[in-house]
């Protein structure tokens, strides 16, 4: 279809590549086989992939060529390729769960998400690493390799949507799907130094997800850049009258918004999350204050937010969480509980100890806690807080993983449902991302994307990739 | 949570072949959820709701 290269295929964003293909610039084939050929050479590195679908991505790459030459364009991300965490089923595909318990669980339907990316025309790679059912990882007992961060990788790319910030972050695949239950979207987006969205709760189907914790679930789009962000979020949001927690609201236009200036917006920044409930790495501070005053400096108003602690916002998202996770892998925790890898043991049978009461107090509090986000809100237009206060640790020492997983302020946001987005905010001293997080009004993830796009424009972390070869 | 207590209770919920294959992952799954209760808050207004709260009618 062209005689030279773009730029490096792999480098193409969302945005890039469907409006390439669409004016004949680009041949999806062209662009499938630049990324097959880059996972040939990386994935052994990475284990992005549990299960790579190369062969039937290049039949649908030759379809949605000759479908693109015909000038019959499926929707808006034509020939585009597409990553899927292994909670969310693919027909024709095994759903794992990164788990022995659900080897040869073959999806007979794809996903909402799914359906809606493939009726857009995007193009299935495969199924993506991720903790053991969403919460038991980094592990090494399973029957496939913990995904490993492209920056460095002798560390720990985040999770529990391992497979899918690594994959996106290296140049694997431009977008995926991720999960986000207490932050597993928004976790490896941090490490991994991409944009990862948790939408609000209910904006995204989950019909078609192996579900982790019924009321927490999100399903989140990850890629490189906030308007290839958008793009993804404009296809997979909307109502679904078969999932229970799915709202009624009308389908966003996300990605027109994105370029508008953030004068006179109103940014409240929860400096406490980071510098009092559970302090910071010195770099993760230096860099949300340097986000704050970009902000500053391109018209927003930046002012200081309290919410309840970092603590107990975890300790009502645990309580919920393995309380429901428990209702769903009881009768495997009684009957296999050896087919389980240690960490997903461990923190699924934490379930069996909470009382129906210790259940209802945290749902309790919680609605308390949304009305204490919610009236934040009222006063600003955007939250801005820390997500990692670490870079990302060694994958293989448990004890530092043990001891920077919780150092998080991701949570939060999965209790109170409010659309959350981490991103980059700089590098390490030694070469890692570092990650801020900005927070939205309910169903006003618009917002959230031109405030993280002023960022992303002034600083230029779009334009940072790993150095993996 | 002492030893006993966390018998019974992993009993109680059917956990015994856990509990006979890896007693040290239900020690620490007991210990995890006894930590964390503590952390929270109770609400003091008696009439406070959990959440989601019952809404008649928006069934499937």
């Amino acid at each position: 279809m062209r005689d030279g290269p773009l730029t490096e295929l792999h480098w193409l964003g969302v945005a890039e590549a469907a409006k390439a293909i669409a004016e004949k610039d680009l041949s999806p084939v062209e662009l499938m086989k630049a990324l097959l050929d880059r996972i040939a050479t990386l994935d052994p590195k990475l284990n992005a992939f549990i299960r790579l679908d190369g062969e039937a991505a290049m039949q649908a790459a030759k379809a949605a060529e000759a479908e693109a030459t015909a000038g019959r364009l499926r929707g808006k991300l034509h020939g585009v390729p597409v990553g899927i965490k292994d909670i969310i089923n693919v027909a024709g595909l095994p759903t794992t769960g990164h788990s022995k318990i659900l080897q040869g669980n073959l999806a007979s339907a794809d996903a909402v998400c799914v359906e809606k990316l493939r009726g857009a025309g995007a193009i299935v790679m495969g199924k993506l690493s991720t903790h053991e059912f969403a919460i038991g990882g980094p592990s090494f007992d399973l029957p496939w390799p913990p995904a490993r961060n492209p920056w460095n990788t002798g560390h720990h790319p985040g999770g529990s949507s391992s497979g899918s910030g690594s994959g996106v972050s290296a140049g694997l695949f431009p977008m995926a799907l991720g999960s986000d239950t207490g932050g597993s979207v928004r976790n490896p987006a941090s490490c991994c130094g991409i944009v990862g969205l948790k939408p609000t709760y209910g904006l995204v189907s989950r019909r078609g997800v192996f579900p982790l914790s019924f009321t927490l679930d999100h399903i989140g789009p990850m890629t490189r850049t906030v308007a290839d962000n958008a793009m993804m979020l404009e296809v997979i949001a909307g109502h679904d009258p078969h999932d229970p927690g799915s709202a009624a609201v009308p389908n966003g236009h996300y990605a027109a918004g994105v370029e508008r200036s953030v004068r006179d917006l109103r940014v409240g920044f929860i400096r406490h999350f980071h510098e009092i409930d559970v302090p910071a790495e010195p770099e993760v501070t230096a860099a949300l204050e340097h986000v704050a005053r970009t902000l500053q400096l391109e018209g927003a108003e930046v002012r200081d937010v309290h919410l309840p602690t970092l603590g107990e916002f975890g300790a009502v998202n645990r309580v919920i969480l393995q309380s429901e996770a428990w209702a769903i892998h009881g009768p495997w925790l009684r009957e296999r509980p050896g087919d389980y890898g240690q960490l997903a043991r461990r923190r699924l049978m934490a379930g069996a100890f909470f009382s129906a009461g210790d259940y209802v107090q945290a749902q309790r509090r919680r609605l308390e806690m949304i009305a204490e986000v919610e009236a934040a809100l009222r006063d600003v237009d955007v939250l801005l807080c820390a997500s990692s206060m670490d870079p990302a640790c060694r994958i293989d020492r448990p004890a530092d993983l043990e001891r920077t997983y919780p150092r998080q302020a991701r949570t939060p946001f999965n209790v109170t449902g409010h659309p959350a987005l981490a991103m980059m905010a700089g590098l390490s001293q030694d070469g890692l991302p570092l990650s801020v997080q900005f927070v939205g009004r309910y169903f006003d993830e618009a917002t959230l994307f031109q405030v993280a796009r002023a960022w992303e424009q002034a600083s230029g972390v779009d334009r940072k990739h790993p150095p993996i070869v | 949570m002492d030893k006993a207590m966390i018998e019974l209770l992993a009993r109680r919920a059917g956990l015994t072949k856990a509990l006979a294959e890896f007693p040290e992952d239900v020690t620490a799954a007991a210990t995890q959820a006894a930590n964390v209760v503590e952390k929270i808050k109770q609400p003091i207004d008696p009439a406070a709701e959990p959440w989601p709260p019952m809404r008649a009618g928006t069934g499937l």
